[in-house]
């Protein structure tokens, strides 16, 4: 390719193709032409911020949730711009605003570019659907559901997480087959997780009374916020490159050292944040492997915290028996008007059976890449113009973020952001997380 | 700095990295090999087995071997575990930070720079491979030249 890549299309406008389009509108060169791809009605939402209730609240408080990695602030201002906020308050002070709220933030700031690029046609904005990503001569042709197609220089990957169908008898929560149910039936929820944070807060806001088991492999709750400063650390003090168990003997040392000094372990554990990513990359694959099968579960609840109100709404649910936590797995179901389910507990290996109305599946949002419900990142897959990370958790791709083909070239034309590039990235599913890989990428191509 | 256990780690580690893949050394040659003193080394290996390192074999046959391919292996990795904290001096570290007796730390220009440094050694030592540094002492004169290109400064 000669000279600089001009013409960017972004597939997919959730979070993270908004935050992509925001840092790439910065540059100030009059020919760049960003267009931006979305089959939802609206852009700015994907699936994280598509909730509308008031009860489903940001995991990350306002200061982190801003869309540019340069301007903690621009969050907090838009916030107290519509009043949302005390404007006597800080942005250091913590706030979880409603996700609905957050996305509203996202569409305004997506209008405001739109209108702002409108006199220099720097920013198109497509509502379709789109099916896959082919790379020609001079670039990149994207083909969409509509029959017509949109070609650039280049196409950043923005797919975000995958909507893939529920397993087995379970449900997603909100989706259609999610009908009306008797408000005293017990249901189960797979997963305890923050999504099955999110199914309690929805079933509660709906008036339902019935017990909620909730099963997963450890039964563990994630922890909540709490205001605090992230110890500095650099990266000359941390162990890279070492097998897991090192690592968690170091890291686990460490808190305990900063807990004697009267400092909470999670300002250890958000003092590490700067460094996650170079951690992943320096460890081996059989550490990555190790981590993902065993530590994981417990770095997710001490690491992925919930807001201190929505804690204390959950934590007083499982002291009154409405949330029954399980640590087991289900070895089976028997269908009929309800459905008959044997849970086997993890420590005693009992079984026992329930009867449950209902099963949601809250069990995360980590599946095999190679099997997505998402057609682009499924045709790049088949045709072997991208492959699954080591891992299977994302698409492979370069610290460039360029993907990787079967064969191992690494594409100059088709790059990736969010939480597709978990696999090299690790943790990418967070806008504090995203907007500096964003910003990096942006600068990456335009300079 | 750098310390002994440091330096007989990494020669420990070139060692292993001339082996043929998967080849087991014995820990006697190695000590001989390299003028280490024996218990010493046993101590050093047992440390960077438990890193994940090198393994092990018991028994007659025994001895050590790298864990991973030579080129995945950084060099600081291995300081790191060995040494502690990258840092030039023991006041320029945040986890393993050690007051100096005899100076104010927010005014001590010495730490101020020696921070830098520190920064500096992070960046040579986790970019270079212990495959390179094998490789480096059959071609010295090439990292001998590019010491001698590097940029002099004219004192006035």
């Amino acid at each position: 390719m000669s000279g600089r890549a001009n013409s960017i299309i972004i597939v997919g406008g959730g979070a993270s193709g908004v935050v992509m389009a925001a840092h790439l509108l910065k540059s100030p060169n009059p020919d760049l032409r960003v267009t931006l791809i979305e089959k939802r009605p609206h852009f700015g939402q994907g699936i994280a911020y598509s909730t509308l209730l008031s009860a489903h609240v940001l995991n990350v408080s306002a200061a982190g949730m801003s869309a540019y990695a340069d301007d903690p602030g621009n969050f907090w201002r838009w916030l107290q711009g519509r009043g949302l906020v005390d404007p006597e308050q800080t942005p250091q002070t913590p706030f979880y605003a409603p996700r609905s709220i957050y996305a509203r933030y996202l569409g305004e700031l997506l209008d405001e570019l739109e209108a702002r690029e409108q006199p220099t046609g720097r920013l198109r904005l497509i509502h379709e659907e789109s099916l896959s990503i082919t790379p020609t001569a001079s670039g990149v042709e994207v083909a969409l559901a509509n029959g017509t197609s949109v070609v650039a220089h280049l196409a950043i990957l923005a797919t975000g997480h995958d909507e893939q169908p529920a397993q087995g008898h379970a449900i997603r929560m909100g989706s259609e087959a999610d009908t009306a149910l008797d408000p005293e039936s017990r249901v189960m929820v797979l997963g305890t997780g923050l999504s099955m944070v999110d199914a309690f807060l929805a079933l509660e806001q709906r008036g339902h009374t019935g017990e909620i088991v909730a099963v997963s492999r450890r039964g563990l709750l994630p922890s909540p916020h709490r205001k605090g400063n992230p110890i500095k650390l650099d990266v000359a003090d941390i162990p890279l490159g070492t097998q897991l168990s090192y690592f968690v003997g170091w890291f686990r040392d460490l808190i305990r050292e900063n807990q004697k000094a009267g400092i909470d372990w999670r300002d250890v554990v958000d003092g590490l944040r700067p460094f996650n990513q170079k951690i992943w990359q320096n460890w081996p694959a059989s550490a990555k492997r190790r981590f993902v099968e065993h530590t994981k579960a417990w770095w997710d609840i001490h690491r992925h915290r919930m807001a201190p109100e929505v804690y204390a709404k959950v934590t007083q649910a499982v002291q009154a028996g409405r949330i029954r936590l399980v640590a087991g797995r289900v070895v089976g179901i028997v269908p009929s008007e309800a459905f008959s389910v044997d849970i086997q507990s993890r420590h005693s290996q009992l079984v026992e059976t329930l009867d449950v109305a209902r099963i949601y599946d809250c069990s995360g949002i980590v599946r095999d890449i190679s099997t997505s419900s998402n057609s682009v990142v499924r045709s790049l897959v088949d045709r072997g113009l991208a492959r699954p990370d080591p891992m299977r958790i994302g698409l492979d791709v370069s610290a460039n973020c360029e993907i990787i083909a079967s064969d191992g070239t690494v594409s100059r034309k088709i790059l990736a952001v969010g939480p597709l590039t978990r696999g090299t990235f690790f943790e990418i599913d967070a806008i504090p997380d995203i907007r500096v890989q964003c910003a990096r990428l942006s600068k990456q191509l335009l300079g | 700095m750098l310390t002994k256990k440091g330096k007989y780690g990494l020669k420990a580690l070139v060692h292993l990295a001339h082996m043929p893949a998967g080849q087991l050394a014995f820990v006697n040659d190695i000590a001989t090999g390299n003028n280490i003193p024996k218990k010493f080394l046993d101590a050093i290996l047992g440390e960077l087995r438990n890193a994940g390192f090198v393994q092990s074999r018991k028994g007659k046959d025994g001895g050590y071997r790298l864990a991973r391919p030579a080129d995945e292996i950084k060099v600081g990795h291995v300081v790191r575990v060995l040494d502690g904290p990258l840092a030039p001096i023991p006041c320029a570290s945040r986890t393993q930070y050690q007051r100096c007796e005899d100076c104010n730390e927010a005014t001590c220009q010495v730490r101020h720079l020696m921070l830098e440094v520190r920064q500096a050694i992070a960046e040579v030592l986790d970019q270079r491979s212990l495959a390179e540094m094998r490789d480096i002492v059959l071609d010295d004169l090439t990292v001998a030249r590019a010491i001698d290109e590097l940029p002099v400064k004219v004192q006035a």
